[in-house]
């Protein structure tokens, strides 16, 4: 009926303005992170390099100290996300499988918490942290985290289980098997795929999050990746850009591979939680 | 509901399962996001020092030095037109991209990891990127425009009042896309093939089927994309502090990037607190219309 090759050509002519957009910023990137400070600066400035430049990438991770600061955004991001989902599950499974007095109570509560950004309460949090003796303390972050995913955790997790056949469990417990061992042998297993893509949202909310970082962390030390990859181009005079693109690679390459690679898991994933 | 009352009636521990399932994740929300709204609401009524030490009722003060700020207004019609046009413009975009992207063509699965690519993204690492490619002198965005001889001399896009939120406008749109797109792809792979055939069937063309079919059938998407980006422009903030940090003069301060100034760099601890629950209040309404909204479709359908 009609020709496949033109009707590609054509949607891809029709996507261009905007692929092009969207992939300038990574071409920018990548074309400043192997670039001579002296080209950098050029003007005017052009595309390519007259030699790459690897050692930017080393200068990077030296100077602006970003293995720290790696370190310290995997370590917030996993307690983070762990945490989560320990405090989700339950509720989710609840939400979920029983009924109960108040259950619709609770969903317009996830509701409201799901619309607070952490910007409009980061004064009130930050009090609170202050209060708890936990300003520049990374476990403040952790918490803050948890707070601000759990009405999505639940609202995705329980959109799944939903989708779950009780039958399975009910012939378990025909089989005699007791309640704890129908939910860790018979539900979780089923739910392992929810909780995996709930778990990647989770992960990379806290791996890019800035205001929280940026208001509960004092010390240097304790920045998490956005945060010391921002500390490098805010307040400063001399900005080093080659190093600022090459840590910005670093940053966004690995969340963006995990993406591009679960994409369309996590696309699912999103439409099963946004049609409830 | 009456088959949970009379569980509870014959076995009173059963009954008591799912409060105790949901109580950490409310003990959690109280703690972490409860508190502050309290504290912020307790304190916007008093008078507050720069440390945050509180003393009596001030007869809302700093409610009305908040609105009667000079910054105030301008603040409030920036945030308007910031969301108004992001959303605006996210959705009028996405709705084309997703129905390109729901054809079949070669490439296509390199085309949606294309598209989605700015979501995974942090906005901080976007907000950089491109601060660093507008920038005058050595920015990659004069240079490509120069090379097709669509600019003479080279503009400094964020450093001029005229031009830098237009700049973030655009930029916030831009990171907007992938998430209003993937709803919209979800919702029309979700759509019942059939009524399509049968619409083509009897002789409906293209534009037809779009108005009379997709678009209905797309609403609760709609819906949803529309709330819930307001919400994410609202409240957004890396982009603009990463690239303007609302400058020049104050001509791209958005009231989030005011509030957080008048917090932690002005020590306007009052005004930043009535600026809270101001802004919380207008989160509230909107989504309690949201919820409303829901509700009558829900009863609807």
């Amino acid at each position: 009926m009609e020709n496949p090759v033109r009707k590609s050509l054509l949607m891809w002519l029709a996507l261009s303005p905007l692929v092009i957009i969207i992939l300038f910023p990574f071409a920018v990137m990548i074309s400043t992170a192997v670039k001579p400070h002296l080209e950098v600066m050029a003007y005017p400035p052009t595309w390519l390099p007259t030699e790459i430049r690897w050692q930017n990438f080393a200068d990077m991770w030296e100077a602006a100290r970003i293995g720290p600061a790696v370190f310290n955004s995997i370590w917030v991001s996993i307690a983070a996300t762990i945490l989560c989902l320990i405090v989700a599950i339950p509720a989710a499974y609840a939400t979920a499988r029983m009924e109960f007095r108040g259950l619709k109570l609770f969903r317009q509560f996830l509701l409201v918490t799901q619309m607070l950004s952490p910007i409009v309460l980061v004064l009130g949090i930050f009090r609170l942290m202050a209060k708890m003796g936990m300003v520049d303390k990374l476990p403040a972050l952790v918490l803050a985290y948890v707070a601000f995913n759990l009405a999505f955790s639940v609202w995705m997790l329980q959109a799944y289980f939903q989708t779950i056949p009780r039958e399975l469990e009910e012939a378990a417990k025909l089989d005699g098997a007791s309640s704890f061992q129908r939910l860790w042998l018979v539900f979780l297993p089923l739910a392992t795929p929810a909780i995996g893509i709930t778990a990647v949202f989770i992960f990379i909310y806290c791996w890019n999050e800035f205001v929280l970082a940026m208001t509960l962390l004092r010390t240097p030390d304790y920045n998490t990746l956005t945060l010391q990859v921002f500390s490098l181009v805010g307040g400063r005079y001399q900005i080093e850009w080659e190093q600022v693109m090459a840590a910005t690679l670093v940053a966004s390459v690995p969340v963006a591979a995990i993406f591009a690679i679960l994409q369309r898991y996590l696309v699912s994933g999103l439409t099963v939680g946004a049609v409830k | 509901m009456s088959r949970a009352a009379t569980q509870s009636g014959t076995n009173l521990g059963r009954a008591s399962t799912p409060y105790l399932l949901i109580l950490p994740a409310i003990l959690f929300s109280f703690w972490i996001i409860g508190y502050p709204i309290y504290d912020l609401a307790g304190m916007s009524l008093r008078q507050v020092n720069r440390f945050g030490l509180t003393a009596g009722f001030n007869d809302f003060n700093n409610y009305s030095r908040l609105f009667s700020h000079q910054l105030f207004i301008g603040c409030l019609i920036r945030t308007l037109v910031w969301t108004v046009c992001v959303v605006g413009g996210t959705v009028i975009l996405s709705v084309p991209i997703a129905l390109i992207l729901n054809e079949k063509f070669y490439g296509r699965q390199l085309a949606r990891v294309i598209i989605m690519l700015p979501w995974a993204v942090s906005l901080t690492m976007m907000g950089i990127v491109w601060r660093w490619s507008l920038n005058g002198q050595s920015g990659m965005v004069n240079a490509t425009l120069y090379q097709f001889g669509l600019l003479k001399a080279p503009i400094e896009w964020l450093a001029t009042a005229g031009t830098a939120f237009p700049i973030l406008i655009g930029v916030g749109i831009l990171v907007s896309v992938p998430f209003t797109v993937t709803v919209f792809l979800g919702g029309l792979s979700s759509l019942p093939s059939d009524i399509f055939e049968a619409a083509k069937i009897d002789g409906a063309d293209g534009w037809q089927r779009f108005r009379h079919l997709t678009m209905p059938l797309l609403r609760p998407f709609l819906n949803l994309v529309l709330v819930l980006n307001f919400i994410y422009v609202f409240n957004s903030f890396p982009l603009i502090w990463v690239m303007t940090q609302g400058d020049p003069a104050n001509s791209t301060d958005i009231l989030v990037t005011w509030l957080y100034k008048l917090a932690f760099r002005y020590g306007e601890l009052g005004m930043a607190s009535a600026l809270s629950v101001v802004m919380f209040l207008i989160l509230l309404a909107l989504t309690i219309t949201y919820a409303m909204l829901a509700m009558r479709n829900e009863r609807s359908t």
